[in-house]
């Protein structure tokens, strides 16, 4: 009875405090309404590592939503499962001038299974919320309060990651016992950590932030890193899911992953090993051995992801990969490896953070956060060959546009080794075409064209290669904007070696392709590779100019005109030549042949904001050329 | 609406196990060796042999149930197949009961390296249950140990509590079948009637008397035994432009008409006529008992349409007021689970909640509405041979002012009076009111959307173009454009992200009219530079002047569809370009002036030309007059389209005297 009276009057204390603080949208600063659906009023976030099996997360939001494209800011998750249980969850609604409204509480929060869109099964749950206010703008304070039960992954501090927010004021609390020590990385921080000890003996870290503006997309910005600010942490000594270990930067993380996590699965049956000497019996060149056992993974497995407690980072056993023909990316490169092991290939496996946007660790500080996807790396004597193992289809020690160009550790008995995957260059990344096409009086169109694709952008043609016939047809008829394109015969060929090559031959006619007007023929130069999209301008630019990945686009168009036609109009040749990139397009006349050449060249780097006019420029004279007519008369 | 008989009578009944016609499981050597399907042969799989069965029966619980038994074996060509080996069994949940999935058993049987056929046997611990939200779970496993060329055999068991829903069967999936069959029980307590849907015919179909097959509490019942089979199933591939594959996918459906309590003999006929759904929903605690609640509105509603003396005045106010006071929270139906009254005090709630407050507000306030029930575009089209309440899953409000009908739903705020979201928009509504009998209203002819451009423009020496483009949105292309607009937090904001993507554009300045005025049209007015030409040193200009909304690609691909184009609403697009150029210059070349009509005034795209001296007024129209056009009528459309790409294309030329 005692007890529930003492938290009765706990809460009334707490609602009393938090009703001091003065919510009136009025008081928020108009710098910070440019751009802004929501403005975080007040964050505070509070990490207490009490053990190593025992962290406590405090998180106190205000946040005044403005319109109604702010709603999404007032989503409220919580993540939790059976190493992350939340023990608290409360909140306040307050109108327009500060005055409370409404109040919610956990019961009102919905829970269900977390679900990421590719997994079978996570063992994360989430309880959301999203209080339902109808006149903006508002302010809803709400504060929850987690049980973590381990101390190897701490949350980034990210305090303002989202676009059309603004912030007021947030801070970040990291307190722990004396003898728990961190490393902590400070990115674009404006100001820098201040140090102390708490009432309770706590060592303390504290960061704060005030008056952040809201960001605001830029097209080709660089990664985030180069611009948000946050705070990374990581612990010295650390327990996670009952194992424990200790690691301060990359030899000595790589070092534990494999001791602890990696160690133990790489067994297969002694039949699935037998068959692999017998797969490799007559080859000699250990390349090409690693290349038939791969292949044979790649046509025995597919892609399933299960994750479940240690499952996060620890793989499935090689073994009951070897039965069930599926796992995760951890699970098949773990099994590829233990396939490679059966005939002494050594591999390592090699964690990495996935997606077209390059994105690599920070080299000078470890943490286990930074990844998001595991490789393997053969490392052969003057040859580093790196392979994805989820896929089926994907050539050997090809990694396309996913794991390109980017830092990896690798985990070896010996240690965490940083390695860089390679680099598709603009030329590598190549789109070559050749078309010859016969026009007719009535603007008909036929004839045929071939497409290499090499470098990252063989994959272009992946999704249609892999539909049937008709649906491949389909398909390409989306792909190619020739108005009324008939696909006669269609055909690929692939080339799976290291620098892989798919070929395309289409045999079409278009029914009136060119307009016929007025005994004129009004007919687009460019038929094939027609560009549509330009930047958009944006106003005071803050970012840098970055272009993730380079390509080369070359179409060759020779048009046979129908006879007794002379050229009445064409389009000017253009060739514009810039740092990031170069264009042309051309067109010469022989006898009763067209030829229209085009040439894009996009180059990857980093480039001054200053330039981003220029690219704009770039790209709208590539639309304006794509769009050019040439028009035919009668007579000569 | 969902029912549950709760026998409380202890029970003497024998389990009763009808004998079901299930396929033999396990493989034969044939199905392992195959190596297409050659009716389809780029199948990546295809089910070999697919089996169900349903029966009403008493369950584990001793309550009336659906007990469905599930039984598939599907033939997996080459590793883009393995898809059809992750199984996915969606689950019901009610509020207080649940559908519950057991006896999930699978197999694979596959050759190993060496050529030797082996089985392996699902682990039954990695059988995953997910909760989706509220109203549904998700059991998900995946068949172990697939290879190119296995065969994978399954089945689970699902007992429902839901047994007025009775469990439909599709024949048709994205990967063809060889053969499906449907067999289902239903005791002669219950009358269900059954229809087929999509162009296949059922290979058998057969019924038969089953003796005493559903026994309980000492009430006996035969049982009618109904089998449904099909051969040589096509997968089912969607087409662009087209409403829900439900409308088009074959499939058998059933819907509850009768039944006799078997305990106490009292027969409920649930489907039979519309007079008996109509008198169901009156009086229905989430429907009609709410539509009652004039009182409670009319307190709420009296300070809202104060001072407004004509029904359209009071009816908009109540219209507006509602849309801003509810929060959707993104679930739809027809029933208020909790009544309109919390609702309105949470300030938020589902299709139901919101728009059975709007109806009853509005009759409150003495504008005579009535309800519309509907069936989304997603969900799929009406049966409108017999009443089947479980059709509609959409409610809608249909004021009747002046002589003229509004259809209004309360859950967006950017909606005009009188216009519905395009998901609305499907087949026919249902018109229900406390008064008088329910009647069909055609929903796909209930709207248009249309757009007016002018541009005003005149190019200048220096080789820019100055002048307005001013553009007006009515009905549904309003409400899209404000949403567009809305999408930014203000309007300076919309104009600058505008501005940005027009390059060669330059908005000097701009005014945006009724952005809120949401029963007016929509207005935007920009005062412009173009950056048109470098170099006016030419003889000739070339100028398009279809540049502002230039369609370069038929839409439309294939030479036949198998499925109508639906649109949801007809749409008129037009745009009137007055130019001035330069004294020195004349028209060379002037645009197409072309007129080309679908047969039956089905639609247009009309040119009109006219110049004196340096200026011209050049003017285009689109017009669809109707929201759906059948695959007979596709020819025609996709031709047009041809044309409007063909006329566009051409440019106009201006030459220097």
């Amino acid at each position: 009875m005692k007890n529930c009276l003492l938290l009765l009057f706990l809460s009334i204390i707490s609602i009393v405090a938090s009703a001091q603080e003065n919510y009136d949208v009025s008081l928020i600063s108009k710098d910070l309404l440019p751009y802004a659906s929501a403005v975080v009023r007040n964050n505070e976030v509070s990490v207490e590592v009490k053990d190593y099996d025992n962290t406590l997360y405090h998180i106190k939001t205000a946040v005044t939503i403005l319109n109604k494209n702010g709603n999404n800011i007032a989503d409220i998750v919580v993540w939790h499962n059976k190493s992350r249980v939340i023990k608290s969850i409360k909140g306040i609604v307050y109108n327009q001038f500060g005055k409370q409204v409404n109040k919610f509480s956990e019961s009102d929060f919905e829970d269900v299974n977390a679900q990421d869109g590719f997994s079978l099964f996570q063992d994360l749950k989430v309880k959301h919320y999203n209080p339902a206010v109808t006149d903006y703008p508002y302010t809803i304070v709400y504060e929850y309060e987690v049980k973590s039960k381990q101390s190897l992954n701490f949350s980034d501090w990210e305090p303002n990651s989202t676009t059309g927010q603004a912030v007021e004021k947030s801070s970040y609390t990291f307190s722990c016992k004396p003898d728990f020590n961190i490393r902590y990385k400070e990115i674009n921080m404006p100001a820098k950590v201040v140090i102390g000890t708490n009432k309770d003996g706590y060592k303390t870290y504290t960061w704060q932030v005030n008056n952040l503006k809201a960001i605001k997309d830029e097209p080709y910005s660089p990664n985030e890193d180069k611009y948000l600010s946050s705070v990374k942490i990581a612990p010295e000594k650390f327990s996670y899911e009952g194992i424990t270990g200790s690691f301060s930067n990359w030899k000595e993380m790589g070092k534990w992953i494999y001791d602890k996590l990696l160690a133990s699965r790489l067994q297969v049956p002694g039949a699935t090993a037998s068959y692999m000497k017998q797969l490799t019996d007559s080859i000699t060149n250990p390349k090409l051995k690693a290349q038939k056992i791969y292949e044979y993974m790649q046509g025995k497995t597919h892609y399933i992801s299960v994750q479940v407690g240690i499952g996060g980072y620890q793989p499935f056993l090689a073994a009951d990969v070897d039965q069930q023909n599926y796992g995760d990316c951890k699970a098949l490169v773990n099994y590829t490896q233990a396939l490679f092991k059966t005939v002494n290939i050594d591999s390592y496996y090699c964690i990495v953070e996935a997606g077209s946007r390059k994105q690599s660790p920070l080299n000078d500080f470890a943490s286990m956060n930074q990844f998001d996807h595991v490789i393997l790396c053969l490392p052969f004597k003057n040859d580093t060959t790196f392979l994805e193992c989820t896929s089926q289809k994907i050539p050997f020690g090809f990694l396309s546009d996913f794991t390109d160009d980017r830092t990896v550790l690798a985990c070896t008995p010996e240690g965490g080794k940083l390695l860089h995957t390679p680099k598709y260059t603009a030329s590598n990344n190549l789109q070559q075409r050749k078309a010859t096409f016969v026009l007719d009086t009535q603007g008909n169109l036929s004839g045929q064209m071939q497409t290499i694709f090499k470098g990252t952008q063989y994959d272009n043609r992946e999704g249609i290669i892999e539909e049937a016939p008709k649906e491949r047809i389909k398909n390409l008829q989306k792909e190619y904007a020739i108005n009324n394109m008939d696909i006669e015969k269609v055909d690929f060929k692939q080339d799976k070696s290291l620098h892989p090559i798919t070929t395309e031959t289409i045999k079409l006619s278009a029914g009136e392709y060119g307009s016929v007007n007025d005994g004129k023929i009004t007919f687009l130069a460019n038929a094939t590779n027609r560009s549509h999209n330009v930047p958009r301008e944006i106003r005071n630019r803050r970012h840098e100019v970055y272009i993730n990945r380079g390509y080369t686009d070359e179409d060759e168009i020779v048009y046979t005109l129908p006879a007794g036609y002379h050229i009445d109009l064409r389009p000017t040749d253009v060739s514009i030549n810039k740092p990031f990139g170069k264009f042309s397009a051309t067109i010469m006349v022989k006898g009763n042949e067209l030829v229209y050449k085009r040439h894009v060249q996009l180059i990857d780097g980093t480039y001054s904001k200053d330039i981003y006019q220029n690219l704009i420029d770039f790209f709208q004279a590539i639309v304006e050329s794509d769009d050019n007519n040439v028009t035919l008369a009668k007579g000569n | 609406m969902k029912k549950l008989l709760l026998i409380t009578l202890l029970s003497f009944g024998l389990q009763h196990l009808s004998i079901a016609q299930d396929f033999k499981e396990g493989f034969v050597q044939e199905e392992v060796d195959m190596k297409k399907y050659d009716k389809d042969t780029a199948a990546h799989a295809v089910f070999l042999n697919e089996f169900g069965n349903s029966r009403m029966d008493v369950t584990s619980d001793d309550r009336i149930g659906l007990i469905y038994n599930y039984h598939a074996k599907i033939k997996i060509f080459d590793n883009k197949g393995f898809s059809s080996g992750t199984i996915e069994i969606p689950v019901h949940n009610g509020d207080n009961v649940t559908e519950e999935v057991t006896d999930i058993s699978g197999t694979t049987y596959y050759k190993d390296d060496n050529g030797l056929m082996q089985k392996l046997d699902l682990d039954p611990k990695k059988i995953f249950k997910v909760k989706d939200y509220k109203y549904q779970s998700t059991i998900k496993f995946a068949l172990p140990g697939l290879r190119p060329g296995c065969v994978i055999e399954f089945r689970y068991r699902l007992t429902s509590p839901f047994w007025d829903n009775f469990r439909k069967w599709e024949f048709q999936d994205d990967i063809p079948k060889i053969y499906s069959q449907y067999e289902v029980h239903i005791p002669g307590f219950w009358t269900f009637n059954a229809s087929l849907r999509g162009p296949y015919k059922l290979t058998k179909n057969s019924s038969e008397l089953e003796r005493e097959c559903f026994t309980s509490h000492g009430s006996k019942s035969d049982c009618s035994h109904l089998v449904y089979g099909m051969k040589d199933i096509p997968a089912f591939v969607e087409e662009d432009y087209m409403t829900s594959p439900k409308n088009f996918l074959s499939a058998i459906y059933f819907e509850l008409v009768e039944w006799t309590n078997p305990y106490t003999g009292a027969k409920t006929r649930e489907t039979k006529e519309w007079k008996d759904i109509d008198h169901q929903l009156k009086i229905e605690d989430g429907f009609g008992s709410q539509l009652k609640r004039k009182d409670l509105m009319k307190e709420r509603m009296d300070p809202i349409i104060a001072g407004k003396t004509t029904e359209m005045d009071k009816a908009t106010a109540i219209y507006a007021y509602l849309q801003k006071w509810y929060k959707w929270n993104d679930y739809i139906g027809i029933s208020s689970s909790d009544g309109i009254k919390r609702a309105m005090d949470a300030h938020t709630g589902s299709i139901a909640d919101i728009n059975l407050t709007l109806i009853t507000a509005l009759n409150a306030a003495g504008i005579n509405t009535e309800a519309v029930l509907l069936s989304t575009r997603e969900h799929g089209n009406i049966n409108t041979l017999y009443p089947v309440i479980s059709d509609f899953n959409y409610v809608v409000a249909k004021a009747n002012i002046d002589g003229k009908s509004y259809y209004l739903d309360a859950s967006d705020p950017l909606l005009s009076f009188g216009v519905l979201p395009l998901k609305c928009l499907n087949d026919k509504g249902r018109v229900i009111s406390l008064d008088k009998p329910s009647y069909w209203v055609e929903l796909s002819t209930l709207q248009k959307t249309s757009e007016i451009h002018t541009l005003d423009l005149t190019l200048l020496d220096n080789g820019k173009i100055k002048g307005t483009i001013t553009n007006y949105y009515n009905g549904y292309k309003a409400y899209t454009q404000r949403k567009a607009i809305k999408k930014f937090n203000s309007v300076d904001e919309y104009i600058e992200d505008l501005d940005g993507k027009l390059p060669k554009i330059k908005i000097l300045k701009s005014n945006i009219s009724n952005l809120d005025s949401l029963n007016q049209p929509l207005g935007e007015i920009f005062e412009v530079e173009i950056d048109a030409y470098d170099n006016m040193n030419k003889a000739r200009l070339v100028f398009n002047p279809f540049f502002w909304e230039k369609r370069t690609t038929n839409p439309f691909k294939l030479a036949e569809r198998d499925y109508p184009v639906d649109w949801g609403m007809a749409s008129d697009n037009r745009l009137v370009l007055n130019m001035h150029l330069p004294a020195q210059y004349v028209i060379e070349t002037p645009p197409q002036v072309v007129a080309f009509a679908l047969p039956n005034s089905g639609g247009m795209f009309v040119t009109n030309f006219d110049s004196h001296d340096n200026e011209f007024t050049f003017s285009n129209m689109t017009r669809f007059t109707k929201a759906i056009y059948t695959p007979e009528e596709y020819p025609y459309l996709k031709e047009l389209y041809n044309k409007i790409v063909l006329t566009e294309k051409t440019d106009m030329v201006f030459k220097k005297k």
